[in-house]
């Protein structure tokens, strides 16, 4: 099913020897050893990474500021290996902050290098459209510099901002078009999203996704929250719709790997779990609004799928005692034990699992075996495995693609890898392709859930540790960098941190999967009809708290 | 072929004889009260319908409980949400395009409201509930139904609003490409009772179609000719702007279309206009195809109300299933597949007809 080929790493030249001629330096990062460039030469050492080192996913900028320098680094990994991944450094200068921009050679660079822009004040020379993305465009001052006055009150007027509709609106053909303003409150954008679109008649001509509603300074608040208690609620709330363990493990698993915290067996089986019922949960809402998305208001389809969903949420509540904001892993484990009494909530999980082949094929026949919903769906929002891979695609949106990139098969954690699972990829590369993707993790999910229930079934009960023993305070050395991803519901959701030797975070930087799916709205909906923008917005399964955090 | 006439006295003339009037006096005394008897029949069922019935159907179909707290069965919910939609303030765009505006809500209604004029609802202790029955019946009932375009065209265009607009587009390419088939189809059947008159359409599904013994199964044109029964359901859906065919309002595309922008009372004329067109066609269907208020043991308006409520259930029933099918497909589906199939219909019945000379 994949498109991958093996690499061959025996030919693949040395990153080092590679850019020899780039290079000023090298670090040394947790996940990744770091090559210093200077801020001309990026296309070239990006190019040269890419199609000669295989370095074909980026899977997020960070920018930051020293006290003398600022600094992006390119993070870069393989589709076909993410445990090989390089960690590209760009100082420049305080004065003057200018980097090359990587867009030509990764689309997913331009939101990336936005947001860098928007947020640091770094500037990307040769950036296609290096515009603020999530702070409105009359914002004065980069906020995540050190320099910012957070005091000074902002005033945003409308009237000072660019009026889309001012220009001439015309198509390169002279065929009059209109400008339609899609959200930032419409029914189908799944939150608050605003999609500049210009139609001709009722074709989609051009899209261009405004976001940054929902920006809440997630990473700011991380960056001033302890380790050890004070970020774990965060990461909750930025794929809200009931994801949250999968995002809390996100941090688990780079803050644990950053302080060199073991996590106990009996620990990890838990979170596994736990984790694949957040899988099930969230696959059920992007089912379920999907079918909002297409098939109208007051269908069935969705509210079966929040009836599947309200099974799950309730076993979680259970476990964690919360139905979305869940707080419930810990650095070193999770905050307490399965309930009492446990052979109560065994028999309430396989309950459970024993209905999932009923409801997955509910699914498959309201939706996926629906000739309507084929008419709808088949060979509409197409998009291209080497397209997806360029702008960053993640979780089942690229293995709607037929790309069978998981992080829980390519760079295990939790206990996955002794665990008997497949990856889901489809080769349809269209909407039903990715409707069919989830449709059948929810399979997989369940599998992997009846796997852990046996295990803790027979768990005996003097090695049910739940935590490991972690200092009260969480002080990681200073000086450290580390990338770690785990897959959340919508793809690769990964943390960058630096520390300083103190107990907060220097930098604390997060890549939301949506945020690069929804990047590649425009090539699925250009020169579709409308309710084809709209059915691609929805089989990309957004959340906003994801994507502009 | 010999058409028993109806043994019974029209509802106008009836209430003129009650109040005993005659002449022209009593023509228009009696069509008055008519007309306002039945309008007041069609308000309240669309008042059962929208605010109660939608929902506790909906609610059966997608597992839920719907509306159960305002009185028994939650039926005092009519008059609630009545109070609502009342008191709500009435927001009129800036650059709505007026009195264009403020009469698009009303014409949608009206023309829902004067198709029943003609058709014939059955009898109800001998008195036929047919305000009137002109020749060309089948014509009007139609011509009727299809003014209603033009107020959601109208409000479209009227709200000054884009999705407003694009809805008023869909519907009037929609009504364009549904209403063709429906006629093609209707006409089918006129090959068969030779009169555009409706009475006439009633009196030939009287006769016995295939006798059993026991019982003789009606010539309702829908046992007579399930072929057109089935494409005139699905043209119907179309006509009406049901799933999978609620292109022109559908509020995950386009908002809610053209009615986007209209508040309050408008909104509710709009909405009154939207259940009254899904029974003034279960009710086109009911005549056409159902005969009329033919049935047993109850008076016959029972069953023609009951014939309405079935096809709603079947509109409702096709909503909460159904996906949307898109704009582009929607108007290939009309032209390339319905009206096809419509003409074919009405070939080879013409064929049948003459074959078998089972027509009049």
């Amino acid at each position: 099913m994949s498109t991958f080929e093996t690499p061959d790493r025996e030919q693949e030249a040395d990153p080092e020897t590679l850019l020899e001629d780039l290079l000023i330096g090298t670090e040394a990062h947790r996940n990744a050893p770091g090559v210093v460039i200077p801020p001309n030469a990026v296309q070239e050492a990006l190019t040269r990474l890419r199609e000669d080192a295989g370095y074909d996913h980026l899977s997020t900028v960070t920018a930051q500021e020293y006290a003398d320098r600022f600094e992006a680094i390119y993070h870069l990994r393989r589709f076909a290996d993410p445990t090989d991944e390089l960690s590209v450094v760009v100082p420049t200068s305080k004065e003057d902050p200018t980097i090359e921009s990587a867009a030509p050679v990764f689309r997913t660079a331009d939101w990336h290098e936005r947001e860098a822009y928007d947020l640091m004040g770094i500037s990307f020379e040769d950036h296609p459209d290096l515009r603020r993305i999530l702070l409105p465009e009359t914002w004065q001052g980069h906020p995540l510099r050190q320099d910012y006055d957070q005091d000074r009150p902002q005033v945003v007027p409308l009237r000072e901002h660019r009026n889309p509709i001012a220009e001439n609106q015309q198509t390169a053909e002279g065929e009059d078009t209109m400008f339609l303003n899609v959200g930032p409150h419409h029914p189908a954008t799944h939150g608050v999203l605003h999609i500049e679109t210009v139609l001709d008649g009722e074709q989609v001509v051009d899209v261009d996704p405004d976001i940054g509603y929902l920006h809440r300074c997630e990473e700011q608040i991380c960056e001033s929250s302890t380790y050890r208690h004070q970020i774990m609620p965060y990461p909750d709330r930025w794929d809200y719709v009931s994801a949250g363990l999968l995002n809390e493990w996100a941090y688990a698993r780079t803050a644990e790997d950053l302080a060199d915290i073991e996590v106990p067996a009996y620990a990890q089986t838990i979170r596994t779990m736990g984790a694949e019922l957040s899988r099930i949960a969230a696959h059920m809402l992007a089912l379920g609004t999907f079918a909002l998305d297409v098939n109208g208001d007051f269908t069935a389809a969705f509210m079966y799928a929040m009836r599947e969903r309200e099974r799950v949420e309730q076993l979680l509540e259970e476990l964690t005692g919360q139905r979305l904001m869940f707080n419930y892993f810990r650095l070193g484990g999770v905050a307490w034990d399965l309930p009492d009494p446990r052979e109560e909530f065994f028999e309430n999980v396989r309950e459970y699992l024993n209905d999932v082949p009923e409801a997955v094929q509910e699914f498959h026949d309201l939706l996926s075996n629906n000739e309507v919903f084929q008419l709808r769906t088949v060979n509409t929002g197409v998009l291209e495995p080497e397209v997806a891979k360029d702008y960053g695609c993640t979780g089942p949106v690229l293995r709607g693609s037929g790309v069978a990139y998981d992080i829980r098969d390519k760079d295990p954690y939790g206990r996955y890898d002794d665990l008997d699972w497949e990856v889901v990829t489809e080769d349809g590369k269209d909407n039903y392709a990715r409707v069919l993707v989830r449709i059948r993790e929810v399979e997989q999910s369940a599998r992997i859930i009846d796997q852990c229930l046996d295990r803790l079934e027979d768990w005996p009960e003097d090695d049910r540790e739940i935590q490991s023993n972690v200092p009260r305070t969480v002080a990681p050395d200073g000086g450290q960098e580390i990338y770690r991803a785990v897959e959340g519901a919508k793809g690769e959701l990964g943390i960058y941190i630096r520390t300083d030797g103190s107990d907060t975070p220097a930098r604390f930087k997060i890549r939301g999967p949506s945020f690069s799916n929804l990047q590649v709205l425009p090539e699925l909906a250009e020169g579709e009809y409308i309710p084809d923008l709209i059915a691609a917005l929805g089989s990309l399964d957004l959340v906003l708290g994801e994507v502009d955090r | 072929m010999n058409v028993v006439p109806l043994q019974t006295v029209r509802l106008p003339d009836w209430l003129a004889g009650v109040l005993g009037l005659d002449g022209l006096l009593g023509t228009v005394v009696g069509s008055l009260i008519g007309a306002a008897l039945v309008a007041t029949v069609m308000l309240t069922m669309t008042a059962i319908a929208g605010p109660w019935a939608k929902r506790k159907i909906t609610a059966a179909f997608t597992d839920r409980v719907a509306v159960s707290r305002i009185g028994p069965y939650g039926l005092f919910i009519i008059v609630a949400d009545s109070l609502r939609l009342i008191s709500k303030e009435l927001i009129v765009p800036e650059n709505a395009d007026r009195p264009a505006y403020d009469i698009a809500p009303i014409v949608v209604v009206f023309s829902a409201l004067i198709g029943f004029s003609v058709l014939p609802m059955g009898n109800l202790g001998g008195v036929s509930i047919q305000l009137a029955d002109p020749e060309a019946g089948l014509a009007l009932v139609f011509a009727f139904a299809s003014i209603a375009t033009i107020g959601l065209v109208m409000g479209g265009y009227a709200s000054a609003n884009k999705y407003s607009l694009l809805g008023g587009l869909r519907s009037v390419a929609q009504a364009i490409a549904y209403e063709i088939p429906l006629l093609v189809i209707a006409i089918s059947l006129v090959l068969f009772t030779g009169s555009l008159q409706l009475s006439e359409f009633i009196a030939y599904q009287q006769q016995p179609f295939i006798d059993l013994g026991v019982f003789a199964i009606p010539s309702w044109f829908a046992f007579v000719n399930p072929f057109a029964f089935l494409l005139f359901l699905v043209a119907n859906l179309a006509e009406i702007g049901r799933n999978p065919f609620d292109t022109p309002e559908a509020p995950n595309e386009i908002v809610a279309g053209y009615q986007t922008e209209y508040s309050s009372v408008y909104f509710v004329l709009f909405y009154l206009g939207e259940f009254l067109h899904i029974f003034l066609g279960a009710g086109i269907i009911t005549v056409l195809f159902l005969g009329g208020g033919a049935g047993p043991l109850l008076p016959g308006f029972v069953w023609f109300l009951i014939k309405l409520w079935a096809i709603f259930l079947f509109t409702q029933w096709m909503r909460s299933a159904m996906p949307r099918v898109r704009i582009d497909q929607l108007i290939g589906i009309g032209w390339k597949g319905l009206l096809v199939l419509s003409f074919a219909n009405l070939l080879l019945t013409a064929v049948v007809v003459g074959v078998f000379n089972v027509g009049v």
